[in-house]
């Protein structure tokens, strides 16, 4: 009796052991690359680290506390949600007006488009250099052109008033080639009979917009949003080329703040603090997003 | 489909584990290397045609880059025992970053160099030999090498490394610009208020007076010249500082000397990168700044207009101290095999030759650690052509001797200077002087005490 149902038990969980067997590979790698880091991170968020940095000092919550009553920490945690703010909502709708302008059929159109996405072939770091250039303050191109018109120079990354503005002007224009290229794909999957016979009952541009487009393109805007809002939240080669999070830490975004932490300072453990401060941020806002933002996606 | 899915399965197992094999295998490497670091000569050692081969490990871009490798090129044809190859490893910080990983094993570099700010953070490492030993062995003369700058890397009587790029602050001004405000192009301003004067004067619409790159060496020269400490327990050097004291009355005179020219409008805030500082003053933009004594033969390449270089200010009510030696020094490893440590010795004796370092210093103007440099023809003929080197090197060594212009010896310095940079980045947005000092020392004092605890 008793070997029979161990003999039920070993056939019946036949398929879950297949599926091991298949997942068997991935979970081994997920393991050594995603989830031992991660609780390592986990575990020394609860240490000081010496010079090396090897935990040292158990310190329980104390990282957490400290962090949680830094006034840098906060101003870290304001910066990163302006920033978010500021680039995701911009980015998305002028990527969205460029793919729906290269997405009409013109003579010539496909050089727009190598155009529109072309921001996604250059790197990061060489189009923060190249912005870097254009926001010179004395040589800078933005305050050649605006001393030409009689304006007022603008300290573009020295005045804490503009830096994260400026930050986040050069992030949207490198996330809008990446940006329009999905969207496109997008536009160009929804299906044309469904503007043809709209044509027909008489809808004008704007009614096929909103009726339409809008909502046959629903899926990948709820993809390319949750994308640009864990990108902008974990943003850091720009912030590290062009501001090294000054002026007055106006733009010491959290993941900046992570980095000049760990590397540069050695203490890893509230590094790993704010590391997994910053996890369950994107986390919590990922779970928002999904509860709220999907019942507006239409899937066909 | 079942044909195609198990060839697939079966290429992607191989790969994983040859992936994982290759992460376990180099794994395994470092952690016996890390529990022998006994010497052993096996392949690290290079013995190619019998030579000793090391490695070296620089931060030097630029026209640093192509005059060291010069040298090095001249080591090794001076003679046939040894080998050095410099290896640029990315800026201070990057390559500090990267001896982490590897000090103390026998794959460390034989020689690196290290900012001046890393000096404790080397010697607690362990992952060293002490300089003094090989001076002690081959009974070197210290005194030929430049007392000032040794000053800085001996600790407790010992030197640890060997100086190697050494420089220090100056004010470089435009003297065109000082004519036409009416001043005497050939002398200086040489204390805070007359700075704060000259500024007033030199300030037009389109040129600001004076400028200061947002860096704390700055900040910690001006304190030191006042004879102003850094932190507690001699500047660090008789203990373990656990106090911050650059936020007393000679860090409060140097930011109230900013905060009074800001305020004016005379003072141009360039922010935290030297190019751009430095741009600012050769397109007319700023009349005084502070640059790095190695800054001083690109300034008078690159500007249209005659260029003055000074000493750097000082408080109206104190005598001048002098400065502080900045740059970086090389550092022997220990755990290397014993004739890589001599090839290292040799080489680095070979860089303290006076005409090696002439050549060093006209290069790239930083100083020439062994003094008898100057006396080479080239340095003298570049001198009356330009006397403006000279004030770099008279500056230092009018330098009074004491623990302010010794330099502060903490670990956690590049946190330290960071707290710096927000203060006067707070400063220069109209915070309290006092207010912005104080949180800079507050920083300051809680990484030393997670240093001092967790050491």
């Amino acid at each position: 009796m008793n070997r029979q149902t161990k003999h039920g038990f070993w056939k019946k969980s036949v398929n879950g052991r297949t599926a091991l067997l298949y997942l068997f590979p991935s979970i081994l790698l997920f393991s050594v690359f995603v989830f031992y880091p991660m609780f390592r991170t986990i575990y020394l968020s609860f240490f000081l680290t010496d010079q090396a940095g090897n935990a040292a000092l158990h310190v329980g919550l104390e990282n957490y506390g400290y962090l949680l009553e830094s006034s840098a920490f906060r101003n870290s945690m304001k910066a990163t949600g302006l920033f978010v703010l500021y680039t995701v909502p911009i980015g998305i709708i002028l990527s969205l007006f460029f793919a729906l302008l290269a997405n009409e059929k013109l003579k010539g159109i496909g050089f727009f488009r190598t155009l529109y996405s072309s921001t996604m072939g250059i790197s990061v770091a060489a189009s923060s250099v190249i912005w870097l250039f254009m926001f010179h303050p004395s040589i800078g191109m933005f305050n050649r052109v605006l001393s030409v018109l009689n304006l007022p120079q603008i300290q573009w990354l020295l005045d804490p008033e503009w830096a994260l503005l400026s930050v986040s002007i050069s992030t949207i224009w490198m996330n809008t080639g990446f940006s329009f290229l999905i969207l496109l794909g997008g536009l160009q999957n929804i299906d044309e009979h469904l503007y043809e016979s709209s044509r027909i009952d008489g809808a004008g541009y704007f009614y096929r917009l909103r009726r339409i487009t809008l909502p046959m393109l629903s899926p990948t805007l709820f993809f390319i949003i949750t994308i640009s809002l864990i990108n902008a939240f974990q943003s850091f080669g720009q912030i590290d080329i062009l501001t090294k999070g000054g002026p007055s830490q106006s733009t010491n975004l959290i993941v900046y703040s992570i980095y000049r932490e760990a590397f540069i300072n050695y203490q890893f453990g509230t590094a790993s603090a704010q590391a997994v401060i910053l996890f369950i941020i994107i986390l919590i806002v990922t779970i928002l997003q999904f509860k709220l933002g999907e019942r507006k996606v239409h899937y066909q | 489909m079942k044909n195609l899915l198990k060839p697939s399965l079966f290429w992607l197992l191989l790969l994983t584990v040859a992936i994982l094999t290759a992460c376990t295998n180099s794994d395994s490497n470092t952690n016996n290397d890390a529990d022998n670091p006994a010497p052993s000569d096996s392949e690290d050692t290079g013995t190619e045609e019998g030579k000793v081969t090391i490695d070296f490990w620089h931060a030097m871009s630029g026209t640093g880059q192509e005059s060291l490798d010069a040298i090095v090129a001249g080591f090794n044809e001076s003679q046939d025992k040894y080998e050095v190859k410099a290896e640029f490893q990315g800026s201070y910080e990057e390559s500090l970053t990267k001896l982490r990983s590897v000090g103390g094993t026998k794959d460390a570099p034989a020689i690196t160099q290290v900012f001046e700010v890393g000096t404790k953070y080397m010697i607690d490492s362990g992952y060293i030999e002490p300089m003094q030993s090989f001076i002690d062995k081959d009974s070197y003369d210290l005194s030929q090498l430049e007392e000032n700058i040794l000053n800085y890397y001996k600790v407790d009587g010992d030197l640890y490394s060997m100086p190697f790029n050494s420089s220090t602050p100056v004010m470089i001004y435009n003297k065109d610009a000082f004519e036409e405000a009416g001043l005497d192009p050939e002398k200086a301003p040489e204390t805070f208020s007359e700075v704060i004067d000259a500024a007033a004067k030199l300030k037009t619409d389109e040129m600001y007076g004076f400028s200061m790159l947002t860096y704390g060496w700055f900040f910690e020269q001006l304190v030191a010249t006042q004879g102003g400490l850094y932190v507690n327990e001699d500047n660090g050097r008789s203990g373990d500082a656990t106090e911050a004291l650059f936020n007393g009355p000679e860090g409060l005179n140097v930011f109230n000397f900013l905060d009074t020219m800001n305020k004016a409008g005379t003072f141009g805030n360039f922010g935290t990168n030297w190019d751009d500082i430095r741009a600012a003053f050769s397109t007319g933009k700023v009349a005084m700044y502070m640059d790095s004594s190695a800054g001083v033969a690109g300034a008078i390449q690159n500007a249209p207009f005659e260029v003055g270089v000074a000493y750097i200010p000082h408080a109206d009510e104190v005598q001048r101290n002098g400065v502080v030696i900045g740059g970086a020094s090389l550092w022997m490893s220990k755990g290397i095999a014993e004739n890589e440590q001599e090839a290292a010795w040799e080489f680095m004796k070979y860089l303290t030759t006076p005409e090696v370092q002439a050549k060093w210093h006209l290069d790239t103007g930083y100083f020439a650690i062994n003094p008898k440099a100057y006396d080479e023809e080239n340095v003298k003929e570049k001198w009356s052509e330009f006397p403006q080197y000279k004030v770099t090197v008279d500056q230092l060594q009018d330098t009074v001797p004491g623990l302010a212009t010794q330099g502060a010896l903490i670990s956690v310095f590049p946190e330290s200077r960071q707290q710096i940079v927000t203060a006067l980045e707070d400063l220069y947005q109209g915070k309290d002087p006092q207010e912005a000092l104080d949180q800079a020392a507050e920083g300051t004092n809680r990484a030393m005490e997670i240093a001092n605890k967790t050491k």
